[in-house]
């Protein structure tokens, strides 16, 4: 497998679930990567890879937001992304989905373009120990896209090398969050059903936070919390690397 | 209660029932955890390595299937093929009625249960007992095994012991040793009265011709030793290419299934009895049983057909933890019959089509799969089949999501938009936002937000 | 049936027609499964005992103080293979009634059988048996306590060794332990249909 590009030209896929709900995030993304020396595009036309549709079995439709996003990212360089999901969604899962397309060879393309944020920040820029200073302690949620990829290390690799920020491991670290995207719409009981399972480990780890890399994660466990009327903070990676080295919009984080 | 069907049985079941499934397959997959560490320095290469023999083995079935024949039938077996469940029913039907068998103890086997042979069986004047102690509890109580390793799974000591008190197998005693000492008594009269026995096999070499069961409790060893007539069923999947492979197989089967090195005991059949050894059969047939195999082998999910049955998949998975295999409603639950139910069913995924989005493609399954089967890149192409088959109106929401994200300036818009929603009462958001609503609070919508914030920035303002 | 066959295998011949490559056969070294090397650089019978003990077995190299073992046991008939009675018998307590019979129509009168093994595996711990070596397979299987007679030598050190040393016996059974289940709540319960005890006498 060729070497995916990096370099210091990025173009920034925000994602759908930043774009309507977590700005912080996606601004967090452009700061920490400019912080890193980087030139950020953000095309104005992106707007989702496409995994609803996949997950729901409708491939034509997946096919056609794919496409839009092979359309905006069209190029030769690095396209980041805050989330593994995404990340996995325009790799994997548009290989499955582009098998038998005539345009296969440019899905391709774009799939070996596609990095996660921390995986980027520390195998594509070379970037391994973080500075600044970030006090307390944080639970880390491995999501379940980073099975079998390089983001879920860099993401602690990143995390662990602050000063003053404990990472807290949770028990069953390998049970999934329940969101699964549409699986939370389709199976409504079971996705809150599993989800307390994950906030009671969560809890019983007496984080000050739960820190992860993926929103859709995050925001299935805040939004289960918050019925509860038992809310958890949730923060993203960026946004605590980030707050750590005080740039620009910081605060997400106190 | 709406919502899908798994979801409906899996709401269903109790309190009690959803514990003792939970923590069942969480100390199944612990015990492996521990024992895959302690025992293998390369588990992932170990896993990969017995995939791709698998893998190999299914792309050259037909070689293989001739090539396990003819080396079953040089060992002395009688090798019979079927077709589908009504061929295997009637095969094993008429072997035992030539034997004027009226008696069948059978060991445990999952095959045996999508066949549906006991019924089949009793109808006709044999009796089928079972012998692995919780299929027995499964047949006395005329229920479903809910696990492919462990069948009453979902029972706890307190139904065993009524069970067992109501079919007159002593006064009531829920010690478990108590338990397990009246149905060694009780079976072991069965053995010694049966006619003829009834397995399923674990693998078949295709090198030496031996079928290979794996058990623990000594029940197949019984069935066997104590009968006659030996019939095997056996799925045309099991068959692996030299007795060397076997080790491959053997070295994971028990670690990922309980935690265990080997299970108490492996055997490896060749024939009928030895010459010279009073017990054992006199006769050994092998049934090799298609049901929709071929169908899967032809299909793009061909890679389910290397599962070896072991049932970590289940053990780990988080939906099959809080749904209990009995939510499934097949001989195959859990990430495994997920896919290979539906596609067993035939043409058509109706009736079991709610099973692939019964996940959260979370991929633990694929993680401890003992032969690499990547069931969370299965399962979206099971669902864009039935997404085929549903009618063109039920993609409406998703076609109409999908073309305003093929749209920017629509999708812009909308972003905008959102906004005003967000200005409506809690409790109507709650409620309009669906199937989301009914468990979460939503968050604050916040669409344009950050395209503001470049725009700003790009002007020079922030 | 044969018809069957003909289906079957046309079916599984159509359904693979359409690959264009097919996955080949990979090749790997013997001893792809284990972290340590089992023996430690200790020799087979030691790695074999402390294996069989930590499968819920038992070993003794001493016939006496096998047969000592069986009357603290509360054994008091069993059977024992001809071919190795005139070697034990004198080792057993006068107590215990041995016979070289095996009646079936008597099972449960027997407290426990001795009877040879064909091999033993070191790595797992496990006693293996055959229909050529195992006097009755009801000895071996139904009393409680099962007494193996493994000859040293016939011990090997792995998995894959066995397999390659089990010849064309009919029936091949590795005994790793006692019978077992944890069908019942998980609980482990020692002795279902099976050998409550499993036991090894290595001799040389």
């Amino acid at each position: 497998m060729t070497a995916r590009p990096a370099g210091r030209d990025v173009a920034l896929m925000a994602t759908c679930l930043c774009d309507a709900f977590f700005d912080d995030v996606a601004r967090a993304s452009v700061q920490v990567l400019e912080h890193l020396g980087c030139r950020v595009a953000v095309p104005a036309d992106q707007t989702c890879c496409g995994q609803p549709a996949y997950n729901a079995g409708e491939w034509d439709a997946a096919r056609r937001v794919a496409r839009h996003a092979m359309r905006v990212f069209e190029g030769e360089g690095p396209v980041v992304t805050p989330s593994g999901s995404c990340a996995r969604m325009l790799s994997h899962g548009a290989a499955a989905m582009f098998e038998r397309e005539p345009d296969r060879g440019a899905a391709e393309r774009l799939a070996a373009r596609v990095w996660e944020l921390s995986d980027y920040i520390v195998n594509g820029l070379g970037v391994t120990a973080w500075g600044g200073r970030f006090e307390g302690s944080l639970a880390f949620h491995r999501s379940c896209h980073s099975r079998g990829t390089a983001c879920a290390e860099a993401a602690l690799t990143l995390l662990s090398s602050i000063p003053g920020l404990r990472i807290v491991e949770i028990g069953e670290t390998e049970q999934c969050c329940g969101f699964g995207g549409l699986f939370s719409t389709t199976f409504p009981r079971l996705s809150r059903e599993i989800g307390a399972l994950k906030l009671a480990e969560l809890r019983s780890a007496s984080a000050d936070a739960v820190v992860s890399a993926d929103m859709g994660c995050l925001m299935h466990l805040d939004g289960l919390a918050r019925r509860e009327r038992r809310p958890v903070r949730t923060l993203h990676v960026v946004q605590v690397l980030r707050d750590a080295l005080r740039l620009e919009g910081s605060g997400a984080a106190s | 209660m709406k919502g899908p069907p798994l979801e409906r049985y899996a709401a269903a079941q109790g309190a009690e029932r959803r514990d003792s499934v939970r923590l069942g397959s969480k100390a199944g997959h612990d015990a492996r955890s521990v024992a895959f560490a302690r025992d293998l320095s390369d588990p992932d290469g170990l896993r990969v390595l017995a995939g791709r023999i698998k893998q190999h083995v299914l792309e050259h079935l037909d070689t293989y299937l001739d090539q396990a024949e003819r080396r079953m039938t040089a060992t002395g077996a009688e090798v019979h093929f079927a077709a589908d469940a009504q061929a295997a029913r009637r095969v094993i039907a008429t072997i035992l009625e030539r034997r004027g068998a009226r008696r069948v103890v059978k060991a445990k086997t999952m095959v045996s249960e999508e066949i549906e042979l006991a019924a089949h069986l009793e109808e006709r004047g044999i009796e089928c007992v079972e012998t692995d102690l919780g299929e027995f509890v499964v047949q006395l109580d005329r229920d479903r095994p809910s696990h492919i390793v462990k069948p009453i799974i979902h029972k706890n000591r307190r139904e065993v012991a009524a069970t067992f008190e109501g079919h007159g197998l002593g006064a009531y005693d829920d010690t478990p040793e108590v338990i397990t000492r009246r149905a060694r008594a009780f079976l072991r009269r069965k053995y010694l009265d049966a006619d003829a026995a009834v397995t399923g096999a674990n693998f078949v070499s295709a090198e030496s011709g031996r079928i290979v069961l794996v058990t623990n409790e000594g029940n197949s060893r019984f069935c066997l030793a104590a009968t006659r007539c030996h019939v095997a069923v056996v799925g045309i999947e099991k068959i692996v290419p030299t007795d060397r492979d076997l080790a491959v197989f053997l070295n994971l089967l028990a670690r990922s299934a309980t935690g265990q090195r080997l299970t108490a005991y492996t055997e490896l059949i060749a024939g009928p009895r030895g010459p010279g050894q009073p017990d054992g059969p006199d006769e050994v047939h092998v049934v090799l049983l298609d049901n929709g195999r071929a169908d899967v082998l032809s299909g793009d999910c061909r890679e389910i057909l290397r599962c070896i049955r072991c049932g970590a998949c289940l053990n780990v998975c988080p939906v099959y933890r809080q749904a209990s295999g009995h939510a499934y409603r097949s001989v195959y639950p859990g990430p495994v019959g997920a896919v290979l139910t539906p596609l067993l069913a035939g043409r058509r995924l109706t009736g079991w089509s709610d099973l692939p989005g019964a996940s959260t493609l979370c991929g633990a399954c694929h993680e401890v799969c003992p032969v690499d089967i990547p069931i969370e890149e299965l399962l979206p192409r099971l669902r864009a089949r039935a997404a085929r088959e549903r009618a063109p109106a039920s993609a409406a929401g998703i076609g109409a999501w999908s073309l305003l994200a093929s749209t920017p300036a629509a999708w812009r818009a909308a972003l905008a938009a959102g906004a005003l929603f967000e200005a409506l009462p809690a409790s109507f958001r709650s409620r309009a936002s669906g199937p989301w609503g009914e468990h979460h609070d939503p968050p604050a919508w916040r669409g344009g937000a950050f395209r503001r914030w470049l725009d700003e920035r790009s002007r020079g303002g922030a | 049936m044969t018809d069957d066959r003909r289906r079957v295998l046309a079916r599984v011949r159509a359904a693979l027609a359409p690959l264009r490559d097919r996955a080949p056969m990979p090749e790997y070294a013997d001893d792809v499964a284990f972290a340590r090397d089992v023996l430690d650089g200790r020799d087979l019978v030691t790695a074999f005992v402390e294996r069989l003990t930590d499968a819920g077995g038992l070993a003794f190299v001493d016939p006496r103080a096998l047969g000592a073992w069986l009357v603290d046991r509360g054994a008091r008939r069993g059977h024992c293979d001809p071919s190795l009675v005139e070697a034990l018998r004198p080792a057993l307590p006068a107590g215990i009634a041995v016979e070289t019979r095996f009646e079936r129509a008597r099972i449960d009168d027997y407290d426990f059988a001795i009877t040879r093994a064909a091999g033993a595996i070191a790595e797992t711990g496990t006693i293996v048996l055959g229909d050529a070596t195992t006097s009755h397979r009801l000895a071996a299987l139904a009393p409680w306590i099962h007494v193996a007679v493994v000859g040293r030598s016939t011990i090997v050190a792995r998995v894959v060794d066995a397999l390659r040393a089990a010849g064309s016996d009919a029936n091949v059974v590795w005994c790793t332990g006692p019978s077992k289940t944890a069908d019942v709540e998980g609980i482990l319960v020692r002795g279902v249909h099976g050998p409550g005890e499993q036991v090894a006498l290595v001799v040389p």
